[in-house]
């Protein structure tokens, strides 16, 4: 705010100088408004009829068919998968912030030859495609029969996290005092109690944002996801979509339904994003720029 | 002999020879550390092993085997790296991966940049940052799917050209025009993401580089050239690398993209090198190449790495203190 006021202050000049910028401030208005818009539309969308949507795409629901939702939860199998993503999202987002805090813990304190090459090679890990391990984990999981389960997908989804939670949560823990533990230790904490009772709760807001951005990944993930399961009762929300799209190839679309799927897909993202967004940005933007 | 040991660094300490050794067996916090430095990283570490290592070195070791993950493996040696070179499905692959690391990372940043600079002097701007950056949060597939309703011949977009009298729109969607429009959505999407990185990094210059900079008669551009752009080159180039490994990683984008053809995957004009290993892995006929498949993984990865290699070294320059 500080810097932004200042720059207020000035703003009528540089208007002057600069027709540039009053055409770019335009042109990030339009984009705005294409976001919002097509947000908008696809929501009012996902309340019409199939006809209706194909024939006349921007008109708005005349009578809400909440009915594509119901069909869509039911007959598209969204219902069973939403509650699958919820599961997989969660739980892997939980495991992942559980494993990786202490290990980024012990990385950002010692110092040492072993911690900074376990540092790097956690940070090696962030630049390796999810094709370069999606075969070996299929055929890994299957012969543990963890392919088409839901905890198989969790496991997979701890791993691949890893890398950047472990990134993250070093940056976050090294920001922490190392003065409170030195209290806490003379007063006569075990390690573990230390870790918990006093750099958890100062560390808080890291653990939060790894938790969301896993809570993210987990939600939208798709490659694993189709790859490792395939039951109707197994599949998580981006498989379901793609199985939709696929039968609908054979029967005809139901745009109406298709836009619902898209909508129950979005509309957690959203609700997160409008719950905590500015903690969403702040965490990544700080989190990679450093 | 224990005590011996305890003894002797102690009269080293004192002496002055190993101060490093003394330190650290004095603080208790240090001890600590030292003490529960393995039970702590283990279950990480292992998890890592299992998930990450491991399977990285089984891709290795299959890309040398003819396997359909059933019958027994058959040595191939480098064959499948000879195939993959000669095949035109791959090359088109690794083509289009390179087009949307590179045109696309160009567009993404040169717009990014700009939007950072209009968004400094702009009001509302954390409410436009938002919008903009909502997309990253999306899964991708949302954004093939509409594209492929609002492109479709008869669709909203060619609808509202006819309303502007273009009689003959584009074909958006036919194979040739697929990945454009596949880069054109992930610009559209990834912008946002990177503008709002680079935006917190300029947010930490200092004003005062600013006021000096107009007051020596720096109008816009050379504002953003000599202060704007040389202050947040550290962010830039982190952008740039991340970029790179996520762009790799695009799949269910080209996969949705403009409706897929029965069966499942889209026309291979669009795939990328993760498109065709998924391809190639799990075919919708035929027997699956695992050998094949791992074996353009693992040039996917070592492109990754040229690419981040070439970058950090293209980018780096001397740290600005401020």
């Amino acid at each position: 705010m500080t810097i932004a006021l200042p720059t207020r202050g000035r703003s009528s000049r540089r208007k002057k100088t600069g027709p540039a910028v009053r055409i770019g401030t335009w042109l990030v208005w339009l984009v705005v408004a294409a976001d919002i818009g097509l947000l908008l539309w696809t929501f009012a969308s996902s309340l019409r009829g199939s006809n209706a949507v194909l024939n006349h795409p921007f008109g708005l629901p005349t009578s809400p068919k909440i009915g594509n939702y119901a069909k869509a939860l039911s007959d598209g199998g969204f219902g069973r998968a939403a509650l699958n993503s919820i599961f997989v999202a969660l739980a892997s987002a939980a495991l992942v912030v559980v494993v990786a805090a202490p290990c980024a813990y012990v990385l950002a304190r010692r110092r040492t030859r072993t911690t900074s090459a376990l540092t790097m090679m956690f940070v090696l890990g962030l630049g390796v495609p999810g094709q370069v391990l999606v075969i070996p984990l299929f055929v890994g999981l299957s012969k543990v029969n963890l392919t088409d389960s839901l905890y198989g997908l969790i496991l997979v989804y701890v791993g691949l996290a890893l890398p950047f939670t472990v990134y993250l949560l070093t940056g976050f823990f090294a920001g922490v005092p190392a003065v409170l533990e030195e209290a806490a230790v003379l007063d006569g904490a075990g390690p573990v109690q230390t870790f918990v009772k006093v750099i958890v709760p100062v560390a808080r807001g890291g653990l939060i944002t790894a938790f969301v951005f896993q809570v993210i990944n987990g939600w939208n993930e798709t490659l694993f996801a189709i790859v490792l399961l395939h039951s109707q009762d197994k599949i998580t929300l981006p498989v379901a979509m793609v199985n939709f799209l696929a039968t609908e190839q054979y029967s005809g679309q139901d745009w109406g339904v298709m836009f619902a799927g898209v909508c129950i897909l979005l509309a957690p993202m959203l609700a997160l994003f409008s719950w905590i967004g500015s903690r969403i940005i702040q965490g990544m933007t700080v989190g990679i720029g450093k | 002999m224990n005590a011996l040991i305890t003894e002797s660094t102690r009269l080293r300490k004192v002496v002055g020879d190993s101060p490093r050794r003394g330190k650290r067996s004095q603080s208790p916090l240090e001890r600590q550390h030292r003490r529960t430095f393995w039970p702590f990283a283990a279950p990480a570490l292992i998890l890592y092993t299992v998930l990450f290592l491991v399977p990285i070195g089984f891709a290795a070791y299959t890309s040398f085997y003819k396997w359909d993950g059933l019958s027994p493996m058959k040595d191939r040696g480098l064959n499948n790296y000879r195939i993959l070179w000669r095949d035109p499905v791959f090359h088109t692959a690794l083509t289009n991966t390179l087009e949307i690391l590179i045109v696309g990372g160009v567009v993404t940043f040169a717009l990014a940049l700009a939007l950072t600079m209009v968004l400094r002097e702009m009001r509302h701007r954390l409410f436009a940052r938002s919008v903009l950056f909502f997309p990253t949060l999306v899964n991708a597939m949302v954004f093939g799917i509409l594209a492929g309703f609002l492109f479709s011949p008869s669709g909203p977009v060619n609808e509202v050209l006819h309303w502007l009298g273009v009689r003959t729109p584009p074909q958006w969607l036919s194979t040739d025009n697929l990945l454009p429009m596949v880069m054109g959505t992930l610009i559209w999407t990834a912008t946002g993401f990177y503008t709002a990185i680079i935006m917190a990094g300029v947010d930490q210059i200092p004003q005062y580089l600013y006021e000096a900079a107009e007051l020596d008669g720096c109008n816009a551009w050379q504002r953003f050239r000599n202060v704007t752009l040389p202050m947040a080159w550290d962010v830039i180039s982190v952008c740039a690398v991340l970029w790179t490994v996520s762009t790799v990683n695009i799949f269910q984008l080209i996969l949705v993209f403009g409706g897929t053809s029965a069966g499942g995957l889209p026309p291979s004009n669009s795939w990328n090198t993760a498109v065709y290993v998924y391809g190639e892995a799990f075919p919708q006929q035929g027997a699956p190449e695992l050998g094949l498949a791992t074996a353009a993984a693992l040039v996917t990865l070592l492109l990754v790495a040229i690419v981040t290699v070439l970058l950090r070294r293209v980018l780096r320059r001397e740290r600005i203190e401020y």
